[in-house]
């Protein structure tokens, strides 16, 4: 009967320790990005800082920003919008050819429908790197952005 | 009064220059790398690819930074960051070449031209020359292209591991559109 006992004890841990690792390579699997609403950011810098750092050694800018959340303040040069309505802001300085490029998420996309040009604005993104162009300008590139917050006082 | 004269048609030949150069930087790459029997999709986004076209040689260039790429599945995307394509090591792919025909092309008349797209794309690292058929789009003074490129994943050093084999394909297709507009500098 101990023996018996000792089996079921056994199998059952068995069982519970292969039903955990299947539930977690499903759920590790089917795993999405988190919502970028929901996470704390890296680093909170202004367009111009992060395009200066980027400008002045891309190398150690990457190491640094690559793959962070990052929370950029500045102001909305231009709101460009897809042929599938899918909206990206351009931030920084008007005089300026660079600007942080935010490609918006999916499930925020919407919530930039209301912004307007000019105007400043807190938008948090993930840092996907720096595109540098010496013909249009070389532009920090966020995705997976949210709009953190609008403000309405006009640029400059 | 001469220095003048040239300075003017220098001036004015920089500007026809210009004048001609067409570029987005907020074209889209859709990525699709699904086996033919898989039932999950291998596939990605990204939206934030920089394209140039000059109408008047022909030249069409597009970047796509790696981690612009946007996976439904996170896992999947980090996979292909880390273990595919290396990011970090290669952030950036790129295509310069050419429209075929280009001077047939009449820019200035609304209309949809079936083009040819040759030239090197470089990924992971690797360039290799590529051609593929496209569509270029005339309408009120602005220009869209799109064009569907097939690579084989080992031309460009990128290995599958047997794991994903079925779900990943060999070849990946690369499908670009970009709404382009005339570049003012």
């Amino acid at each position: 009967m101990n023996k018996n006992k000792k089996w079921v004890y056994i199998s059952a841990l068995f069982i519970i320790a292969i039903g955990s690792t299947a539930f977690y390579i499903y759920k590790e699997y089917n795993r999405k990005n988190e919502d970028t609403g929901s996470l704390r950011p890296d680093y909170v810098v202004t367009a111009s800082t992060i395009i200066k750092e980027f400008e002045t050694d891309q190398e150690s800018a990457t190491k640094k920003y690559s793959d962070k959340i990052i929370l950029i303040e500045g102001y909305l040069k231009d709101i460009l919008k897809d042929d599938r309505g899918f909206y990206s802001l351009m931030i920084g300085d008007t005089t300026s050819m660079s600007s942080v490029k935010c490609s918006m998420d999916t499930a925020h996309n919407q919530e930039a429908a209301s912004l307007q040009k000019g105007t400043a604005a807190v938008i948090k993104g993930v840092c996907a790197g720096f595109n540098a162009d010496e013909l249009l300008g070389s532009d920090v590139i966020l995705v997976r952005c949210i709009i953190d917050q609008m403000k309405n006082n006009p640029s400059n | 009064m001469k220095k003048f004269n040239l300075m003017m048609i220098a001036v004015l030949i920089v500007s026809m220059s210009f004048g001609q150069k067409y570029f987005t930087k907020n074209g889209k790459i859709n990525f699709d790398a699904t086996s033919a029997n898989s039932p999950e999709k291998v596939e990605a986004v990204n939206r934030t690819i920089t394209c140039v076209v000059d109408t008047k040689t022909g030249n069409i260039q597009f970047a796509a930074l790696m981690k612009g790429f946007e996976f439904e599945k996170a896992l999947m995307q980090e996979h292909f960051n880390e273990n595919y394509v290396e990011s970090d090591k290669y952030p950036k792919a790129e295509f310069r070449g050419m429209i075929d025909g280009n001077d047939a092309l009449n820019y200035s008349k609304d209309g949809t031209y079936i083009v040819k797209v040759k030239g090197k794309l470089t990924i992971h690292g690797e360039t290799r020359d590529i051609e593929s058929p496209g569509k270029l789009i005339v309408q009120n003074g602005k220009i869209s292209t799109l064009a569907d490129f097939i690579i084989t994943l080992s031309d460009y050093k990128i290995s599958i591991p047997g794991l994903v084999g079925d779900k990943v394909s060999k070849t990946a297709k690369i499908s670009v559109t970009c709404q382009l507009e005339l570049f003012k500098g």
